[in-house]
């Protein structure tokens, strides 16, 4: 070239045309950018186009157009190209085509980047005809020289299952893919193995992953300390996966992962206590060096943001619940600090009551203080769970410490009376509270009776109980209060109650129907008359109709006052001996195998919420109407057979969405649960729900 | 695995999105906003994560953005994905100095870029941001670059898939200088009697190296676990209310960044590494010892219902006294309804900040062993409408002590040794002891 060609191809290639303001609409100015023989200018449009698709702005009209400018030795502008490709290749199908050869071309450039790249956004089209071609580049970059190409293709072959598990199988990249396992390159391997993982929960049957890992663990161990961070966090999930042959082999894995205890990356630290976790028990012998290690792992995790915070109290909840003794010396940690955000506070007061150890009563008086500290806050919902904290420590330290004299259950208890008069805005979580030492205190009567008459004084001078109390839990605790610790005017309490009795919570309207029986002797026939009346045909709950039922039977026979005094006999009912919930053993096992996942954050195994649909649709360009007529058109095909689908949703995939808060219906029948009025309101789960089941068929 | 990640504006609105999975659709990150508010008004308590429509949300909320991560599946590792969007967060910040909804807007291209480098398929990937400014070349803000220039540049550099994935070769400095800042953290709870409720030491080792070829370099500190030493070199006796005389002091709860060899340290208690370039955080440790206040305020405040309120503040520096104290900042909380303030004081320089409901006393300087005090007088309101909300804010102080370390941490030596280059290095070290953000007085 000479130099005046040179100088031309320089001046030619550094030219902008400034964009014109034209009354033709920007679109028709970016398209005349698209297709201007000056390459900046072309950029520059191609920038702008991506802008727009930014904010929002449909610029598919453009897709021609922009394809024209994917042929380019310029790096960026390609990505830019493949980014917009990407983008709008679902809505524009038949177009993409135009792209395979680019694609494919691509995967064969020279530079790495571009081969992995073109391979990479090639997987992510669900488009048929694209997939047709990918067979070649795939294979080829599987091999490829450049480990860089070979981590974004076996990578590739997770997201080429999603979209078409069946020629994924054809081509038999999925034993590449378990090739992959022992590449010379760390990062491949993982990258291999999160692919694995994806394959397998998205189909469990069409791999043996457990069997892969166990092959494997040598490998595994090896390459650990030579992978950045995320790898090390795939293997790391793998390890506790794995199932060991012999307490050697779990003695190895834990050696080799304890240093990561001390990693920077919070996540290389959570997934090694649980990895840790969950071989010690097949140890023979334990040293108890390694618990303090694991200690101060989670203890570290308390200065990392507060996100991850939150996910390590949630999990440290569910630890603690399989080993109480971890953490016993670091209570101090969790201590409230005044910025925390509500949902770390809340958290944190309850593993501090899980921590203290009740032996040691100056921690219990220490943490008691730092309660009551809590309890002046202004945050309604942390005071109401600084409240409840403190009848939890004083049933846990009674029943469980040396409590001498019943001196700190006392404490306690005149406490709860001075916060009675002084908070009044929360009386609802008040009641629970106090109830809950009452029952705790059902048969012993440690609870001074000065206490109780100063409670039962206060709380029979409140007025207007029908609005005071927010919730269910509050009134149905109230009533059980008055009908067990006063005796007067009984009737004129409850009145107003009655009035309102089919807006009353199911649980309140129980509690109502209970306690009424409970003392017919002190209140006039005509009144317990009404209340097994409204019981029997205005209620909604089908066990409170049940019950009024099998009362008024038992009231109209000859010794019937025999029999409801023996129901409701102190001694009969069981004792109350701790309001921290506990997992029952099977969902611990789930969660500590899931630790750091969001299942362990919802509590939640991974069993129990519902699977992820597995169908894969392939959307080519349906009208969105179209797909709406299909989905109406199965809700009511499938309305007979219960199954929920969720009409907001305009895409053709299943949506989960009801069985969703079907989910959270289950769980708040579930906290109902906890309630423990009396061994006689265990709600039967499945009739709730079902009935809010209907609720909800009804809305629909 | 991610679905998406996206970044939103202060309402969460997106601003910007990068899909990872097919499965979750782009309304789904559109409905983040409207989320958000409904969950506000339900409840004071916001998770970080929630889930909608079988759609799973995890956000960091940051300056005026929020960093949003979409998942269908409930097993994927939540501690993983706000590792990474924390992560995200810094390396964007070195690439556009600052993460807010501006510079985003105007640095979409390299974000995009960083987002498809950074994760694929929802899984992280490569996070060093010296290994990505290696292929991701792109200037903010300036939007020429030749075509030509870029076309060998480009290309991922071979370090990134090896075991040192954080350093590339070929790095030349003429003075070769390793600078290490130990900066102490204090966090602290007081009662207004001047009892320490709880207090704890946050260490951080800071290294920025200018160090040419690939180094490998070995730490020596006081730490009992770490390295023993019959040296009887005597240091500056640490404030730590302890009496032993062993000037080794035991670190808990140590981190180390990826480069240190972790299972060096876990078996010869060695700390060895080969650093990236530049600045990084070696490593943190933490310490529980009981200390005693460092800065201490005695305040009392007496509030005279509906005509003014006083409050009268002595503030202490309890430590040596060659040593100063700078930058102290005490922060003390008033009604919201006080006004007219009036103050009086011996030292430094009294504001009063309506918008955060407080008086600040600042210092640019404090010698250790002075005493300083002050008094303020605000009225109140003589009607108002409301009972005073109880004043449940702390006295916040804030300072930074140069040339000391509350826990007494020394380093022995940082010895740099270079195999190939064989060249002479200058290791340099800062102490810093400063307040923690949680270093308050309980009123």
């Amino acid at each position: 070239m000479g130099v005046d060609k040179k100088i031309k191809k320089f001046l030619r290639d550094a030219i902008r045309v400034a964009p014109k303001i034209s009354n033709k609409g920007e679109l028709f100015e970016l398209r005349n950018g698209l297709v201007s023989q000056y390459p900046q200018t072309r950029k520059d449009a191609i920038r702008k186009i991506i802008q727009q698709m930014t904010s929002g702005k449909d610029v598919s009209s453009l897709f021609p157009d922009v394809l024209k400018n994917i042929a380019t030795q310029d790096i960026e502008q390609k990505k830019l190209v493949y980014l917009y490709v990407a983008n709008y290749a679902e809505t524009h199908p038949e177009l993409c085509i135009l792209v395979v050869n680019t694609f494919v071309s691509d995967a064969a450039d020279p530079n790495p980047l571009i081969r992995s790249m073109a391979i990479r956004t090639m997987s992510m089209i669900r488009v048929d005809k694209i997939l047709e071609y990918i067979e070649i580049p795939l294979r080829k970059t599987l091999v490829d020289d450049n480990p860089y190409v070979r981590r974004t293709a076996v990578l590739c072959v997770a997201k080429l299952f999603q979209l078409n598990p069946d020629l994924c199988r054809e081509l038999g990249v999925l034993n590449d893919l378990q090739d992959a396992l022992s590449d010379d390159n760390p990062m491949v391997v993982a990258n291999a193995l999160a692919a694995l993982h994806e394959i397998n929960e998205l189909d469990p049957g069409s791999i043996d992953i457990k069997k892969l890992v166990s092959q494997n663990v040598k490998r595994f161990l090896n390459v650990l300390n030579e992978c950045t961070e995320w790898a090390r966090i795939t293997i790391l999930e793998s390890l506790s996966e794995h199932k060991p042959i012999d307490p050697m082999e779990s003695q190895e894995i834990i050696d080799r992962v304890v240093p990561h205890l001390q990693h920077v990356n919070p996540s290389v630290v959570l997934i090694s206590v649980k990895c840790i976790l969950i071989h010690l028990p097949n140890l023979n012998t334990v040293h108890d060096s390694i618990y303090n290690k694991l200690s101060t792992a989670l203890v570290s995790l308390m200065s990392t943001p507060v996100e991850i915070q939150y996910v390590a109290l949630r999990n440290i909840r569910i630890i603690l619940d399989a080993f109480p003794n971890l953490l016993r010396k670091e209570l101090r940690i969790f201590y409230v600090k005044f910025n925390d955000p509500l949902y770390v506070k809340i958290e944190k007061l309850d593993i501090l009551l899980r921590l203290v150890p009740v032996d040691n009563l100056k921690h219990c008086q220490m943490l008691f203080n730092e309660l009551k500290e809590y309890a002046k806050d202004f945050d309604h919902e942390f005071v109401t769970k600084a409240i409840q904290s403190i009848s939890q420590l004083a049933i846990k330290v009674s029943n469980g410490g040396e409590d001498t004299n019943n001196k700190f259950l006392n404490m306690v208890m005149e406490e709860f009376v001075s916060i009675v008069q002084e908070r009044e805005e929360f009386r609802d979580i008040l009641m629970r509270c106090v109830c809950d030492m009452l029952r705790y205190d059902s048969d012993n009567n440690l609870i001074k009776e000065t206490s109780k008459n100063e409670l039962g004084a206060i709380i029979s001078s409140w007025q207007d109980i029908d609005t005071i109390f927010t919730s269910d839990l509050g009134s149905c605790n109230y009533i059980w209060f008055i009908t067990n610790y006063t005796n007067e005017n009984l009737e004129t309490k409850l009145e107003p109650l009655v009035e309102v009795f089919d807006e009353l919570g199911s649980l309140t309207q129980m509690s109502l129907l209970m306690g009424v029986v409970k003392c017919h002797n002190a209140v006039s026939s005509a009144f317990l008359q009404k209340i097994l009346e409204l019981c029997t045909t205005d209620v909604h709950d089908l066990d409170v109709r049940d019950m009024a039922m099998m009362y008024w039977r038992c009231l109209s026979i000859d010794n019937g006052d025999q029999i409801i005094n023996q129901l409701f006999d102190k001694h009969e009912i069981p004792k109350l001996h701790s309001t921290l919930d506990h997992f029952s053993k099977e969902t611990l096992q789930s969660l500590l195998q899931e630790l750091s996942t969001l299942s362990s954050v919802y509590f939640k195994p991974i069993s129990q919420m519902q699977r992820r649909p597995n169908e894969v649709h392939i959307i080519k360009d349906k009208d969105i109407d179209e797909l709406k007529g299909m989905a109406t058109n199965e809700i009511l095909k499938n309305m007979n057979d219960d199954v929920l689908l969720d009409m907001g949703d305009s895409s053709a995939t299943r949506s989960t969405g009801v069985l969703d808060e079907l989910n959270d219906l289950f769980d708040i029948t579930g906290d109902m649960g906890k309630v423990n009025i009396s061994q006689k309101t265990n709600n039967n789960n499945n009739n709730t729900s079902n009935s809010h089941a209907t609720d909800l068929l009804d809305l629909m | 695995m991610a679905s998406y990640v996206a970044f939103c504006d202060s309402k969460g609105k997106p601003l910007l999105s990068r899909r990872y999975q097919d499965d979750v659709s782009q309304s789904a990150v559109e409905s983040f906003q409207h989320l958000l508010l409904e969950r506000e008004q339900e409840s004071s308590v916001m998770p970080p994560c929630f889930h909608h429509n079988g759609i799973h949300y995890m956000y960091v909320q940051y300056n005026d953005v929020y960093v949003l991560a979409l998942t269908r599946s409930v097993s994927v590792n939540a501690t993983t994905m706000f590792a990474f969007m924390y992560k995200l967060i810094n390396v964007v910040e070195e690439y556009v100095k600052r993460v807010e909804e501006e510079s985003i807007r105007d640095n979409y291209i390299i974000i995009y870029e960083l987002l498809d480098e950074m994760m694929d398929k929802g899984v992280p990937q490569v996070t060093e941001t010296k290994m990505l400014k290696q292929y991701i070349t792109q200037k903010s803000f300036k939007l020429t670059r030749s075509a030509k220039k870029q076309k060998n540049v480009a290309r991922p550099p071979t370090e990134l898939t090896n075991s040192v994935s954080w350093r590339p070769e070929g790095i030349k400095y003429k003075k070769n200088e390793a600078f290490l800042d130990v900066i102490e953290s204090i966090n602290m709870l007081m009662t207004q009697q001047g009892q320490v409720l709880r207090s704890e030491i946050l260490g951080t080792v800071k290294v920025r190296s200018r160090l040419s070829g690939m180094p490998d370099l070995k730490l020596g500190l006081n730490d009992k676990g770490i390295f023993t030493t019959n040296d009887q070199e005597d240091s500056p006796e640490p404030v730590v209310s302890s009496k032993k005389k062993n000037s080794n002091i035991e670190l808990e709860d140590l981190k180390f960044h990826q480069c240190v060899r972790l299972s060096k340290f876990e078996n010869e208690k060695i700390i060895t590494f080969i650093p990236p370039d530049g600045e990084f955080d070696l490593m943190t440790y933490r310490l529980s010892t009981p200390i005693k206040p460092l800065i201490w305020c005695d305040v009392k405040v007496q509030v005279h219902s509906g005509s003014r309120i006083e409050i009268h503040c002595r503030a202490k520096a309890q430590i040596k006294k060659k040593s100063v104290a700078n930058n102290v900042e005490i922060l003390i909380p008033i009604p919201e309804d006080a006004d007219s303030p009036t103050f009086k004081y011996s030292r430094g320089n009294i504001k009063w900040v309506p918008e955060k409901n407080a008086i600040l006393w600042k210092f640019s300087s404090f010698q250790g062993g002075k005493e300083y005090s002050m008094a303020a007088q605000l009225g109140l309101p003589s009607v108002s409408d409301a009972e005073p909300p109880k004043l449940k804010r702390p006295v916040q102080i804030k300072f930074q002590i140069p040339y000391f370390t509350t826990s007494g941490i020394q380093v022995r030596y940082l010895k740099i040794e270079e195999p190939k280059l064989q060249y002479n290095s200058y290791p340099w070290v800062r102490y810093i002891t400063q307040s923690g953000d949680d270093y308050t007085i309980r009123l």
